[in-house]
């Protein structure tokens, strides 16, 4: 049995311009985020129960070997390095890693950070769960085994509330940096750890993949029309929208897939969303 | 910390363990690696200089030998041409500008360097002749023959499990308050008057600006050194360019500082809105502020250097040298660490690492400009520190200078002793006290 972690190399401090919002990074920072040592203390843990072997992957590039290294050095059975370039959406991301962990690692469980620390969206562990045809349980807050080679966790719900989940192998889960603290590696291990073997695949690079962006997030402009009318001042309410009664906030109750229906048909209908049919 | 037991038999991890992976450490370990020996560099920090600050300027002559025509690939911000010494009251400000195009070109003189960028290369140079650096790694306490209080020194107990590294010997360059020169008895006494702290600002400005405002161009770089502005708090200040970022700072008093009611931050603030500071500084972006003790009184404060199988070397035996016009720490530190790793390594070849066997080190120091320096300019410090230097003088050097360019017309130009003679007398400056103290300047830097 095998329980495999999966890593992002990022910038865990880079340099933000106040002004302007452009990110540097300046390579002294670079590390595992929270999230990520957490999954890493999390697989360490469940393999201890199960008997298991455990993997770490980390799709990017080669200075990240140093840091899986150092994750060898607490206990970490393997480690693969997939080579692919920075900034690669989260589907690339996953189309890399999904064969390492199911032809070359035949991972049961795999355990990722809820999030990266550089602006990611956490959505590579969905994808994963999709392309390895896995349960997923998603942003867990608490970890335990369940039985032989399932996964129980919790999770954390609006309100306040929480949400007791449970996956059966093959699994992907991702948690919170709150849920563990990487152990420390031995003084021996550390020492041993620098003539330790990464192993390196290459990646499958999105074709699509847009090109690196350099200017802050933003939500899409929304097209307005342009306000009808001769006389300024009435283009000028037109455009604030002074005398329109406004919608009131509304609250549905809803299943899942309702709720998310409704969610985009209100992004369409403020402009956000393209209508469907056209490409988002 | 406490000494612990080791196992009486089974050799060595290393042949010698180096703790710090400052400029002290990593030349000791350089040394080391390059004599053959095996040798461990260990550092607190995540990376070599991440815990590190100083002011700014490297003086790598103490380089040549180590590592020739180090200039092509030091990660030097900028080569310094221009030195002033600026002595100010709270309005006034008298300047004494040096510039020097020689100091731009190989071998240069001085260069401002970011410390994480200078010390982790430095500690490469020694990791490429051998060394093996662990980082994150905190040595918590020495380790003795047979856990004797008074055993020889045998190695290190660190904070990781199973944390404990033994050694032929132990080079303890683990910067000012060093606990391993503490717990290994070499300090006798430690007393708070002997240091200052530092704190400082790193203010963001674009490159060219801090060219047309420092007068420089390209690569050369303004350091500049500041007596005057810290209020009743004996000290000085300082302001160095690097390419695209200013630091400004000061050396504290602590024990004066502990005492007073006056914070460093203000006292920096001050010394920002100086009328001689201001236009080098504003409108810049403090993107960092950082403090650091300094062992500030040199030979007076030096503890032994040499203990049974262990060394001291760089800020953990005060070797900085704080003399007023010179604040050098980082050449001091080199040249010390590496006289300390080429005597430990002969020391384990000798397969001689007592007290005795060491004892070459001292030596080397005294027949090298740390100890030669540290013991010519012992006075220095106190002179420096002294109430004549901090408080009056800049007011006496002011009033002559302002006298002698205000131009009084109808009134004759007064003769500079008159106008010596009265600035001495508004500011209680006695002349057998003048006198007393030039005289011990002459004989100390003269
Ligand atoms: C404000 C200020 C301005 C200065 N300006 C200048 C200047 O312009 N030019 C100049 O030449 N000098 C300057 N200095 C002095 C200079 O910084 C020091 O003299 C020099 O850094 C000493 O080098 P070192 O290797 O002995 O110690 P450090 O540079 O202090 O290095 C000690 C190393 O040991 C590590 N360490 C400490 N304890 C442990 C432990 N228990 N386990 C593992 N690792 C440990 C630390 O993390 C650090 O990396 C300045 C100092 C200050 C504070």
């Amino acid at each position: 049995m095998l329980v495999a972690a999966c890593v992002k190399w990022a910038d865990l401090r880079p340099e933000v311009d106040p002004v302007h919002g452009t990110v540097r990074s300046t390579g002294r920072s670079d590390g595992f985020s929270e999230a990520d040592r957490a999954a890493v203390e999390v697989a360490l843990g469940l393999a201890e129960g199960w008997g298991a072997r455990v993997a770490v992957v980390c799709a990017g590039p080669p200075a990240a070997e140093a840091g899986l290294r150092e994750l060898q050095a607490v206990g970490v059975d393997r480690a693969v390095r997939v080579d692919l370039a920075p900034d690669q959406p989260s589907e690339a991301v996953a189309a890399s890693l999904a064969p390492v962990l199911s032809a070359l690692l035949a991972a049961d469980v795999v355990v990722c950070g809820d999030y990266s620390a550089d602006r990611g969206s956490g959505s590579v562990p969905a994808y994963l769960a999709h392309l390895l045809g896995a349960e997923q349980a998603l942003g867990l807050v608490g970890v335990a085994a369940h039985g032989d080679d399932g996964v129980a966790g919790v999770r954390r719900l609006d309100g306040g509330r929480r949400e007791d989940v449970v996956a059966g192998a093959p699994a992907v889960v991702s948690v919170e940096g709150s849920v563990a603290t990487l152990r420390r590696a031995s003084l021996a291990a550390t020492l041993g750890a620098g003539a330790a073997a990464v192993e390196v695949v290459p990646g499958r690079p999105d074709p699509r993949a847009e090109a690196p962006r350099t200017e802050p997030w933003r939500p899409r402009a929304r097209h307005v029309a342009p306000p009808e009318g001769d006389d300024a001042l009435d283009r000028v309410v037109q455009l604030t929208g002074a005398f329109v009664e406004r919608t009131p906030p509304r609250t549905v109750e809803l299943e899942p897939a309702e709720a998310a229906q409704a969610v985009l048909d209100q992004l369409r209908a403020w402009g956000y969303l393209e209508p469907p049919g056209r490409p988002d | 910390m406490s000494n612990v037991a080791t196992p009486a038999f089974g050799a060595p991890d290393f042949d010698a363990v180096v703790v710090g992976a400052g400029p002290a450490g990593s030349a000791a370990a350089l040394e080391l690696a390059r004599a053959g020996r095996r040798v461990c560099l260990v550092e607190r920090g995540p990376y070599p200089g991440a815990k590190n600050m100083y002011g700014g300027v490297v003086y790598g002559r103490i380089l040549d030998t180590l590592l020739p025509n180090w200039w092509e690939e030091a990660p030097v911000q900028r080569w310094v041409t221009r030195r002033q010494t600026m002595i100010l009251t709270e309005t006034a400000a008298t300047t004494l500008d040096v510039r020097n195009e020689a100091w731009g070109r190989p071998p240069y003189n001085g260069a401002t360097a970011y410390r994480p960028d200078f010390d982790a290369w430095l500690a490469q140079k020694a990791v490429d002749a051998g060394a093996v650096l662990v980082c994150s790694t905190t040595v918590t306490g020495l380790l003795r023959e047979d856990g004797r209080p008074d055993g020889k020194v045998v190695g290190v107990r660190t904070d990781r499990p199973d944390g404990d590294l033994t050694a032929k010997v132990v080079v303890a360059c683990d910067g000012v308050n060093s606990f391993l020169a503490k717990e290994a008895g070499l300090y006798p006494t430690v007393d708070p008057a002997n240091y200052t702290v530092g704190v400082k600002e790193t203010i963001a400005l674009p490159r060219d600006v801090i060219d047309e405002r420092f007068g420089v161009r390209g690569d050369h770089g303004v350091d500049i050194e500041i007596l005057g502005c810290t209020g009743d708090v004996p000290g000085g200040g300082f302001v160095y360019t690097n390419l695209d970022t200013v630091a400004v700072g000061l050396v504290l008093s602590l024990p004066e500082l502990s005492r007073g009611d006056q914070r460093p931050e203000q006292l920096l603030a001050r010394l920002k809105a100086h009328p001689a500071v201001a236009p080098l500084v504003e409108g810049g972006d403090v993107k960092e502020y950082s403090a650091h003790v300094i062992p500030e009184a040199g030979f007076d404060m030096m503890p032994e250097l040499v203990g049974d199988g262990i060394l001291v070397a760089g800020d953990a035996a005060a070797m900085c040298l704080a003399a007023g016009i010179w604040l050098e720490g980082v050449n001091f530190a080199i040249g010390a660490g590496a006289a300390a790793g080429r005597t430990a390594a002969r020391a384990v070849q000798r397969d001689d690492t007592s007290a005795a066997g060491l004892a070459g080190y001292r030596a080397r120091l005294e027949s090298s400009f740390v100890l030669a320096d540290h013991r010519r300019l012992r006075d220095a410090p106190h002179l420096v520190m002294g109430e004549l230097a901090q408080q009056k003088m800049p007011r006496v050097v002011n009033g002559v200078v302002e006298e002698l360019f205000t131009v009084t017309n109808p009134d004759p130009k007064p003769r500079l002793r008159t106008i010596l003679r009265r600035q001495m007398k508004r500011h209680g400056v006695k002349w057998r006290d003048a006198v007393k103290d030039g005289l011990r300047a002459a004989r100390t830097f003269g």
